[in-house]
């Protein structure tokens, strides 16, 4: 770095002022940078991503004559084991006013709650106000996994 | 202060002998004309370069590869990581910006002939690297695994199969299969975040020694004054601080494209779904999409897509063979038809992006 | 007719047919009259002999001659009794002629056959050779009389009995859709429509008015006048005419009101099959409105849970006491539009309040009250929710976690709108509060996420300030090294 002797003492606080100017930028611009990089670091709440849409689970984690919700991106499905073991997969928005469907073992059907809607386990709308049946999604059982995924 | 430095300056100086380097590098001059800016964009280029590795790196601590979570880790990224969403809107701004200023980087060099010998072999791994940057840029869009990546992958990798003798065998080795599936989301991360990197520092590397080496080229036009009159400036730190001041300001842009355009990510991809309407490849793709639509279907019993592939294949191996063709420029002497073919290059890729744009 | 027309007549459908002109001299008739029988006797009266038309006519050979066997000759064209799709064929001859049935100045329509033929008892078969229902089935063979003649078996008071020859007869129907039922009459009797009809009131709906008569088809073919989109038009055709029902002293208004009705509006427009037609309430052929106690069953049989809920509720006694009709009440019979909030309350436009108010009926007053508000802050704060949500989606902010939670919200506040058929404030409350929680969860993410929106422009605007300076710093800094480089520094 140079060191010299300025002319007269104003340039030399003209000096002095643009090198706090010139380490304050740098320090400010430096922690601006850090700043979203360190925070970036710290582990989230949710330590990482959940294992969500299509892996739905394992086979023998499900009995027979049961149901879960399972979220496959911004829509709920229902996947369902029936009582001979075979599982299918819904949408589970109920095709009458959008609410979440569920499985009802005691009646051995899907049910919505908002209006008693039902659709029995192959999706059709057997009872109550529902218009159409339960959109179907495609299950694939890869060893124990259980995948959801769109019909084509 | 000052005592500080010095005594760490000759802590290292005593070790690693840093006196002949030091000495090399106040001696280093660059030369200063009316064409100085663009000796700039090597530069930035290497900044962008180098912001990429970062944010790259902060990236893969929560990326996913895989069908099932690429798409999700993303998102996950954007949603609950603290400043995700500005590490990959910079991650994803600064690759197109690097593209952009790599492009700007060729054809300076190019116009201003400077891959004349003896810097044939600096144009050739520059070439090199910005092939690797098409390369980081068309496995990179694929990533996040949403609906656009996953058709432009598909048609992408389609063009590149319709070459003949050789493009079979290339599709299926960049897709790891028949299809785009999550075979090539894993193969795609690979090249992604090491081979194209490891290949990419190797002439990184050469390059930068090269250009230490030899200094900046100038124009022809300037090669004829005595040196004397030649106007320069010390590397240190006169250019070099002017470098910082550019990063400076190519940082500032890239903060506030992140913070006012975030990147998006659309919808997850799904193989079965139709492809969405307007699927486009990234901009620096599109000149070549929109020539191979304009191109009728058969030419002289040659499929048109596998002819307009071998012509845009030769015209890539001519463009970057150049110092070896171009043996006027080499000789110093003025080369018009090399002005010639950069204009038409630069003009029918600006056009026809344009028109890709717009369609 | 006199005379000479009649030769003219005889003369010229003679040049068009062998079908033979008889008139006076039919011979068939002279002989077989001697020989007697049920034929002949009926013919006599059939509307056929009036117009002139002899045995020749549907039989074929020579009316003219009184010779048997020139009279019964083959080559005459004579063909003895038709059977099988002859039958249908023989009268088709004339019934699908226009040309020929102007001469006997009829204005009979000519496509009973071609009807016949593309409906439901035209195409089925069981034998393979021939339909299941000829002309004569319904219309007999001798002594046919105009359908409005009280004789005719398909006058309106006779056709149900011709119809349910077949159609009550389970062993024949067996034989061609063993799932179609048989006790279609029975039902029928016990309906509005079939005690009149039996009473002698003719105009009255029976089976032809709502099936059709040559063109029946199948109530699963969408061209069908039963087919459930059709039905409501199809019982409009008599109940909206106003100077037809005008006896009966009922309204006609129920096909528009029913078309403005939320089930109108599904049915009708959009088509939605499972949305009820008149018949679905009615009843189809036995139909009576539903009783006063059963209202809530026929709607329960879609809206279960709603008219479980309405029977096990206080309000089922108050009902039956009164003799208020159960959901007709509140909601209205055909008309029945979309329930908004405004039918709960005590506000004047509230159905509670028609019962309910500060001096009568107090505590169901202050329930009602309490539902209304409770469903009304539900509401809008799911409204507030959505806005919210929104207006991040909008601003770039990645909010879909929050956006799936509201699926919950919408769903508390439809099953709310179920739970009020209780009349029960607790449990209503529960429901609410449920719907009132996630609300608040996803109006309390998307603020975070409008409030990380303006963090970022903060936040960018620091950043550039701190980059800013540094960079005219840094600027200012490169200007003065090269002052004093070039003042000779260097």
């Amino acid at each position: 770095m140079t060191s010299e002797v300025g002319p007269n003492g104003e340039q030399e606080t003209r000096r002095g002022f643009l090198r706090y100017l010139l380490g304050g930028g740098l320090v400010a611009s430096l922690a601006a940078v850090l700043y979203p990089i360190m925070a970036y670091l710290k582990p989230p709440q949710q330590a990482e991503v959940e294992v969500t849409s299509v892996k739905a689970g394992k086979v023998s984690a499900m009995e027979k004559e049961s149901g879960i919700i399972v979220r496959f991106g911004n829509k709920p499905v229902i996947l369902v084991r029936n009582a001979a073991g075979e599982f299918r997969a819904f949408s589970a928005t109920c095709t009458h006013l959008d609410c979440t469907v569920q499985f009802r073992k005691d009646m051995g059907l899907i049910w919505c709650a908002c209006h008693n809607g039902r659709y029995d386990l192959n999706g059709r709308n057997v009872a109550g106000p529902p218009p159409r049946p339960l959109d179907e999604y495609r299950v694939i059982i890869q060893g124990e996994d259980i995948s959801i995924s769109k019909k084509a | 202060m000052n005592t500080f430095w010095s005594r760490l300056y000759s802590w290292a100086d005593e070790r690693v002998k840093l006196g002949g380097l030091v000495e090399y590098m106040g001696k280093k001059y660059v030369p200063v004309n009316r064409h100085s800016i663009w000796y700039y964009f090597g530069g930035v280029s290497l900044f962008l370069f180098i912001i990429q590795v970062v944010t790259g790196i902060l990236l893969l601590l929560y990326y996913k590869s895989g069908e099932l979570l690429a798409f999700e880790s993303i998102q996950f990224i954007m949603a609950k990581v603290r400043f995700g969403w500005l590490i990959r809107s910079l991650h994803s701004w600064t690759a197109n910006l690097f593209v952009l200023t790599a492009m700007i980087h060729m054809f300076s060099v190019f116009f201003g002939k400077a891959y004349r010998k003896p810097r044939g072999i600096t144009w050739i791994t520059g070439m090199v690297m910005f092939f690797l940057a098409l390369g980081f840029g068309f496995s990179g869009y694929l990533l996040p695994w949403n609906e656009l990546a996953f058709f432009a992958t598909k048609v992408g990798t389609d063009i590149a199969g319709a070459v003949p003798i050789v493009g079979k065998p290339m599709m299926v080795f960049l897709r790891g299969g028949e299809d785009v599936t999550g075979a090539t989301l894993s193969r795609f991360f690979g090249f992604h975040v090491a081979l194209l990197p490891g290949i990419f520092t190797v002439f990184l590397g050469i390059h930068l020694l090269l250009v230490q080496r030899q200094g900046m080229s100038e124009p022809l036009s300037h090669g004829d004054s005595p040196d004397t009159e030649r106007k320069t400036m010390p590397f240190f730190p006169n250019f070099l601080l002017r470098d910082m001041l550019f990063w400076l300001m190519v940082l500032n842009l890239l903060a506030i494209l992140a913070v006012f355009f975030p990147w998006e990510l659309g919808k997850k991809a799904d193989a079965f779904a139709s492809a969405p309407a307007g699927i486009k490849p990234e901009w620096y793709f599109l000149f070549m999409f929109q020539t191979l639509k304009y191109i009728p279907g058969k030419i002289l019993f040659i499929d048109g897509e596998v002819l307009g592939i071998l012509v845009f294949g030769l015209a890539g191996f001519l463009w970057l063979m150049v110092p070896f063709w171009d043996r006027k420029s080499s000789r110093g002497e003025t080369n018009r038809l090399i002005n010639y073919v950069g204009i038409f290059v630069v003009f029918y890729m600006i056009i026809l992006t344009i028109v890709g744009w717009i369609v | 007719m006199n005379r000479t027309t009649r030769i003219m007549f005889g003369l010229l459908m003679l040049a068009f047919s062998s079908a033979g002109f008889a008139g006076a001299d039919d011979k068939c008739l002279t002989c077989h009259e001697s020989i007697g029988g049920k034929a002949v006797d009926l013919f006599k009266r059939d509307v056929h002999h009036a117009k002139g038309i002899s045995c020749a006519g549907c039989h074929g050979g020579n009316a003219q001659s009184d010779d048997m066997e020139k009279a019964m000759d083959p080559k005459a064209g004579y063909i003895g009794v038709p059977k099988g799709d002859d039958i249908s064929r023989v009268c088709a001859k004339c019934h699908g002629d226009s040309g020929r049935m102007k001469q006997y100045s009829s204005h009979l329509p000519t496509n009973q056959i071609e009807n016949l033929r593309a409906s439901v008892h035209g195409k089925l078969s069981t034998n393979g050779k021939e339909r299941i229902v000829q002309c004569t089935t319904c219309h007999d063979a001798h002594g046919i009389v105009p359908v409005k003649n009280p004789g005719s078996p398909v006058y309106p008071l006779n056709i149900v009995k011709k119809c349910t020859q077949c159609h009550a007869n389970a062993a024949l129907m067996r034989t061609y859709n063993p799932s179609l039922p048989v006790d279609q009459l029975d039902k029928y009797r016990t309906s509005v429509h079939g005690m009149r009809n039996a009473k002698g009131d003719a105009k009255v709906a029976e089976c032809a008015s709502c099936h059709g008569s040559h063109d029946i088809l199948s109530v699963k073919d969408t061209k069908s006048s039963v087919y459930p989109t059709n039905i409501p038009s199809t019982c409009a055709h008599c109940h909206s005419k106003a100077e037809y029902m005008k006896e009966y002293k009922i309204p006609t208004d129920q096909f528009d009101k029913f078309s403005r009705s939320v089930h109108g509006v599904a049915l009708l427009q959009k088509h939605d099959l499972g949305a009820p037609a008149c018949n679905s309430c009615h009843g189809n052929h036995a139909a009576t409105p539903p009783g006063v106690q059963s209202v809530s069953k026929v709607c329960g049989t879609c809206h279960a849970l709603n008219a479980d809920l309405f029977s096990s509720s206080p309000h089922k006694k108050a009902f039956d006491d009164r003799k208020l009709p159960e959901c007709e009440t509140c909601h209205g019979n055909h008309e029945i539009i979309v329930a908004t909030n405004k039918l709960l309350g005590v506000t004047s436009e509230a159905v509670c309040s028609r019962c309910h108010n500060e001096s009568q009926n107090v505590k169901g007053f202050a329930t009602a009250k309490a539902m209304r508000g409770l469903i009304d802050s539900l509401e809008s704060r799911e409204k507030r929710a959505i806005a919210l949500v929104n207006e991040a989606e909008q601003k770039g902010m990645e909010i879909s976690e929050a956006k799936y939670k509201l699926r919950d919200a919408h769903q508390a506040r439809l099953e709310s709108r179920t739970m009020v058929h209780s009349f029960n404030e607790a449990r209503f409350q529960d429901v609410v509060n449920k719907g009132i929680v996630v609300s608040a969860s996803v109006s309390e993410e998307a603020t975070q996420a409008l409030d990380e929106y303006v963090f970022r422009r903060v936040g960018l605007g620091l950043a550039t300030l701190a980059i800013t300076v540094l960079a005219i710093s840094l600027y200012v800094y490169i200007r003065r090294l090269e002052r004093h480089q070039a003042m000779g520094g260097k």
